[in-house]
C-alpha cells in the first residue's frame, strides 16, 4: 500500500521536474553543509586522538589516593592486589614519589619502584646501561634527565653522585640527609614524564627517608585502550583517582564536541532554509492540485490517505535531497582532503601536519546515514502542514475549483 | 416519505442554506428504488448538484436526513462519510475530473487503492471496466490524449470500479456534443440495465430525461414535479 503511494507521489513529482530539482537541491545543500562541517570537525578530532595514541602510553593508568568528603583513601597493598584482579588488568604495581636535590640544587623527580627490568609494567627500554639491582642505591635516569644532569652536573653513566633529601624534624626545622647514588642505566626517549624521572629501588628510597614502606600511587596496565573507561569506573568505585594519557583524549573530545556543535549549528541554518523550500513547494503543489485532492476524496480517500499521499512526496524529496546531500558532502570532504589540506598546512605551518593526517575531513557511514535520515525527517515535518491543510479541504469546493 | 418504504435511497426533508436568505435546497424529499435510473432536471442554480453531493457524502445538509438502505448518513462522522464514498457511491462529473498524471487504466484503478486492494487485482479490474466502456485499447493513454467522450467513459469506468450500488452523475454530458452525449447516456443506461446499478443523473437537458425511468424537477431548491 505504501509502495503504491510512492508510485503515485513519483508521478506527481515527475510532472514538475525543475521545481523538484530546485527543492531537492535546496535540502541537499543543507545536508552537504552539515556533512561537510561535521566531517571536518570529526576528522580533526580523529587525527588529534590518533596523534595522542601514537605519542602516549594509553594503556597505562596512574591511581592516586582519593579524597571523598573528609576522608582520604590511601594506597595499600590490599588495594593493589584488588586492582590487580580487575578484568583486563595486565599488572598493577605500587610506587613512591619523591624529589631529590643535586649538589647544584637541581631538583629531580624520583619514582620509587620495585623493578626496572627491560619491558615490564612500564615497558622500559634502555638506551644505555642496565637496570638497578634490588635493595641497592643504584638508579636509572630517564632520557632527558640523563642529558640534563650530564650537561649541568657532569654526571655520566656509571658515575657516583650525591643527592640531598630534605626532611623536617619534630620542631619543623629542615634536616638534610645526603645519599650516594650510582647511575647504572639510561632509558630510551618515551615522550612522557618518565623522560624527566629518576628511577630508584622503592625499598631503598623509603629506607633513605627512614619511613615505613608505603605507596604514593599505583601504576596499572590494561590490555587495550578500549578497556580504560571500565577500569576508571572501578577505580572511582574504590574512591581512588585515576590519571593518564586517556585524559588528553577526553579533553580533545570535549573541545571537539564544542567545535563540531558550533560548526554544525551554522550548517543547520542552511538545512532550515531547505526545509522552508520544501514547505513552500508542497504548499504550492497542494494549492495547484486542490481539485485533484477533491477528486481523490470523492473516490473514497480518507483524510489520512490524503496526508499519506502528500507525505509520500515529501519522503521522496527528502530521500533524494539526503542522497544528493551525502554525495555533495563526500565531494566537499574529498576537496578538503586534497586541495584544502595543502592550503591549510601552508598557512598553519608544518608543525600542524600531525594534526591533519592523510585526511582532514572524515566522512563516516553513520554520518551519511544521519544526513539521509535528517533530510527525510525534515521533509516530512515540512510537509505536515500542507498535508493536513489538503486533508481539511472541503471536497465540494475543491472539486469545483479551477485548480 | 415513509421511513420504512424499503427504498434504496430515502431523501427526507433535506435543506441546504448558505445563510438566512440563500437556500440551495428547501425541504426536498423523494426516494429512489434500487436499480432505478432517475434524472434530476432543473436550471443551473436549482440546487440539483448540491443534492447529489449531499447524497454522496461530499457535502453536508443543514437539515433533514438521507437514508441509504435504511441507514441514516451521519454527516458529523468523517470516517462514516469516507466509508459511504468508498462503498456505496461512484461519482461522474461534468468536467470528467480525471487525474492528469495517470493513465486511463490508473485513473480507473485509483479508487481501489483506498480499498486496500492488491495491485494485480486493481489492474485486472481496471482492464475489465475499460473493456466495459469500450476503451480497452486506450488503457495506457493519458487523459490529455483522449477525446472528451473517451475521458467521460474512463470516468464512468472509475465510478463503477468498486462496484457501488449507486452512481451519482453530475451533468455527465454537459461538456460533450449531442452525439457523444447520447452515446454516454446509452452507456449509463446499459450499465443500469445489465448490472442493476442505481443511477441518479443531474442534467439541465430535458430531452435526455427521456432515457430515464423517472425524472424529478427541481426549481429554486424545491421539487416541483
Amino acid at each position: 500500500m505504501i509502495g503504491d503511494y510512492f508510485i503515485i507521489a513519483l508521478r506527481h513529482l515527475g510532472k514538475k521536474r525543475l521545481r523538484l530539482l530546485l527543492t531537492v537541491l535546496g535540502i541537499a545543500i543543507g545536508v552537504a553543509a552539515v556533512i561537510g562541517t561535521v566531517s571536518l570537525g570529526e576528522g580533526i578530532r580523529y587525527n588529534a586522538v590518533e596523534t595522542i595514541k601514537t605519542q602516549s602510553d594509553l594503556t597505562l593508568v596512574t591511581v592516586h589516593p582519593g579524597v571523598s568528603g573528609n576522608t582520604v583513601q590511601l594506597i595499600s597493598s590490599s588495594r593493589i592486589s584488588e586492582i590487580q584482579n580487575f578484568p583486563h588488568v595486565v599488572g598493577a604495581e605500587g610506587i613512591t614519589r619523591d624529589t631529590y636535590a643535586t649538589a647544584r640544587q637541581t631538583f629531580i623527580p624520583v619514582m620509587g619502584i620495585d623493578s626496572v627490568s627491560e619491558g615490564g609494567l612500564l615497558n622500559l627500554r634502555y638506551s644505555r646501561g642496565r637496570p638497578f639491582s634490588t635493595g641497592s642505591l643504584e638508579v636509572v635516569a630517564g632520557y632527558r634527565l640523563a642529558e640534563k644532569i650530564q650537561r649541568f652536573e657532569g654526571i655520566r653513566l656509571g658515575d657516583d653522585f650525591v643527592v640531598t633529601i630534605r626532611e623536617y624534624d619534630a620542631s619543623g626545622k629542615p634536616v638534610d640527609t645526603e645519599l650516594d647514588l650510582d647511575l647504572v642505566g639510561v632509558l630510551q626517549e618515551r615522550g612522557d614524564s618518565l623522560d624527566e624521572t629518576l628511577l630508584v629501588d622503592r625499598g631503598a628510597a623509603t629506607a633513605a627517608r627512614n619511613e615505613e614502606p608505603s605507596y604514593d600511587s599505583i601504576l596499572v596496565r590494561v590490555d587495550s585502550p578500549e578497556e580504560i573507561s571500565g577500569l576508571i569506573d572501578r577505580i572511582s568505585a574504590l574512591q581512588l583517582e585515576a590519571t593518564g594519557a586517556f585524559e588528553q583524549i577526553e579533553s580533545v573530545n570535549r573541545l571537539m564536541d564544542m567545535v563540531v556543535l558550533l560548526l554544525a549549528l551554522f550548517a543547520v541554518i542552511s538545512l532550515v532554509v531547505g526545509a522552508l523550500m520544501i514547505m513552500n513547494t508542497m504548499m504550492t503543489s497542494v494549492y495547484e492540485r486542490v481539485r485533484e485532492i477533491g477528486i481523490t476524496m470523492a473516490v473514497g480517500a480518507s483524510d489520512r490517505d490524503v496526508i499519506s499521499l502528500i507525505l509520500s512526496e515529501c519522503v521522496l524529496i527528502g530521500a533524494a535531497g539526503g542522497i544528493m546531500g551525502d554525495l555533495f558532502g563526500m565531494a566537499f570532504a574529498a576537496l578538503i582532503n586534497t586541495a584544502g589540506r595543502s592550503f591549510i598546512l601552508s598557512r598553519l605551518g608544518d608543525e600542524f601536519a600531525v594534526l591533519f593526517g592523510t585526511e582532514i575531513a572524515r566522512v563516516t557511514p553513520s554520518l551519511l546515514i544521519a544526513g539521509l535520515v535528517v533530510s527525510i525527517l525534515l521533509a516530512v515535518i515540512s510537509g505536515l502542514y500542507p498535508a493536513v491543510k489538503a486533508a481539511r479541504l472541503n471536497p465540494v469546493d475543491a472539486i469545483r475549483s479551477g485548480g | 416519505m415513509a421511513a420504512n418504504s424499503g427504498a434504496l435511497i430515502e431523501i427526507d426533508s433535506i435543506s441546504k442554506r448558505y445563510n438566512e436568505t440563500v437556500r440551495a435546497l428547501d425541504n426536498v424529499s423523494f426516494s429512489v428504488e434500487g436499480g432505478e435510473f432517475l434524472t434530476i432536471v432543473g436550471r443551473s442554480g436549482s440546487g440539483k448538484s448540491t443534492l447529489l453531493y449531499i447524497i454522496g457524502g461530499l457535502d453536508h445538509p443543514t437539515g433533514g436526513e438521507i437514508r441509504i438502505s435504511g441507514n441514516a448518513t451521519n454527516f458529523a462522522d468523517r470516517d462514516a462519510l469516507v466509508r459511504l464514498r468508498r462503498k456505496k457511491v461512484g461519482f461522474v462529473f461534468q468536467q470528467f475530473n480525471l487525474l492528469p498524471a495517470m493513465t486511463a487504466a490508473d485513473n480507473v484503478a485509483y479508487p481501489l487503492l483506498f480499498h486496500r486492494r492488491p495491485l494485480q487485482e486493481r489492474c485486472a479490474r481496471a482492464e475489465e471496466l475499460l473493456g466495459l466502456v469500450g476503451l480497452a485499447d486506450r488503457a495506457d493513454h493519458y487523459p490529455a490524449e483522449l477525446s472528451g467522450g473517451e475521458q467521460q467513459r474512463v470516468a464512468i469506468a472509475r465510478a463503477l470500479v468498486a462496484d457501488p450500488p449507486i452512481v451519482l452523475a453530475d451533468e455527465p454530458t454537459g461538456n460533450l456534443d449531442s452525439r457523444t452525449s447520447s452515446e454516454i447516456y446509452q452507456l449509463l443506461r446499459d450499465v443500469n440495465r445489465e448490472q442493476g446499478t442505481t443511477f441518479l443523473v443531474v442534467t439541465h437537458e430535458r430531452d435526455l430525461a427521456t432515457f430515464s425511468d423517472r425524472s424529478i424537477e427541481l426549481l429554486d431548491g424545491r421539487v416541483v414535479s
